[in-house]
């Protein structure tokens, strides 16, 4: 790649060494950024991430570099968890929108509950046959005594979850770690590019 | 020097030394475990992570990257930055999935109040 004349890339520079033709570091390391080698060599090393890049088709190694840059960079700002400080993070996170959600869900639903006999008594159409009607009111007797009961322990969690009652601590990396399994079936890593 | 090698000198092929820094963190009854971190980082590069670290966060910080170097072999291109792209996504998707939720409950709980008001 380095041509006579041309600057050798940032991971020849730092090995010195001479930057060959077809120097593997080089589409992906410029001169003008010796930081982001720096930081992936201090982490990895330059001969595993030589072997990584060359075990992968070329059009994959540019995502390849960006998310080994990525880890190594968490790696230093945090050397005990790097990245899995960040998906415990945001984890935590998904979980209490996952309440949240569950919390409005279900406010959603006792109120329509409270509407439904207000619907009846005024004679509203309702697109329902006769044995849907009957099974609606019998169930909207029973959720409307369980909503009054309900409201009670809303406004509760709602109060604990702002108060961090129901902070969770970070998942431990085993548990990380069967949650990356359950995600992988779930929902397949999609191999499109991060980064644009 | 200890009398059963621990599995990172086991791979490595060398003697295990009494203060040998794997040993606490590599027992021998788990070979996988250090290959896979050798394979992506390195005996040498995670000996120095280690040394740089105090005695009390090194079991942590070997899990960690334990788990990093998984995610690498399973995912050779994005590794755990993946599983981030992934929580980041679901994350946007609950969040806009809240707000829709919570615009409805004012829309219904309006909705019920006019109509109790109506009642009157």
């Amino acid at each position: 790649m380095a041509g006579p004349g041309s600057s050798p890339c940032a991971s020849c520079k730092l090995l010195r060494r001479r930057c060959a033709k077809d120097c593997i570091f080089a589409p992906y390391f410029p001169p003008d950024d010796p930081h982001k080698f720096a930081i992936v060599h201090k982490v990895f090393g330059a001969s595993n991430v030589s072997k990584m890049l060359q075990e992968l088709p070329v059009h994959q190694r540019a995502d390849a570099v960006n998310s080994l840059v990525f880890e190594a960079n968490a790696r230093v700002r945090d050397p005990v968890y790097g990245c899995v400080g960040a998906i415990s993070y945001l984890q935590n996170q998904v979980s209490q929108l996952q309440m949240q959600l569950a919390v409005a869900q279900a406010e959603i639903l006792c109120i329509q509950m409270q509407n439904e006999p207000t619907l009846q008594s005024h004679h509203q159409v309702l697109e329902l046959d006769q044995e849907h009607k009957a099974l609606l009111l019998q169930n909207n007797n029973n959720n409307i005594n369980n909503c009054s009961n309900n409201n009670n322990t809303n406004n509760n969690l709602g109060y604990a979850m702002s108060s961090g009652q129901f902070n969770s601590n970070f998942a431990s990396p085993s548990s990380i770690m069967q949650m990356q399994m359950q995600m992988q079936m779930q929902d397949p890593l999609k191999q499109e590019s991060l980064w644009t | 020097m200890n009398p059963k090698r621990c599995a990172a000198c086991k791979y490595l092929r060398r003697r295990c030394p009494k203060d040998c820094i794997f040993a606490p963190y590599f027992p021998p009854n788990d070979p996988a475990k250090f290959a896979c971190i050798h394979r992506i980082y390195g005996a040498g590069n995670v000996s120095k992570m280690l040394q740089q670290l105090p005695e009390q966060t090194r079991a942590e910080a070997v899990e960690s990257l334990c788990f990093e170097a998984k995610c690498r072999v399973d995912d050779p291109v994005y590794g755990c930055v993946g599983i981030i792209h992934l929580l980041q996504t679901q994350i946007q998707n609950a969040q806009n999935e809240l707000a829709k939720t919570q615009a409805e409950v004012a829309v219904a709980q309006t909705n019920l109040s006019q109509t109790q008001n109506s009642d009157f």
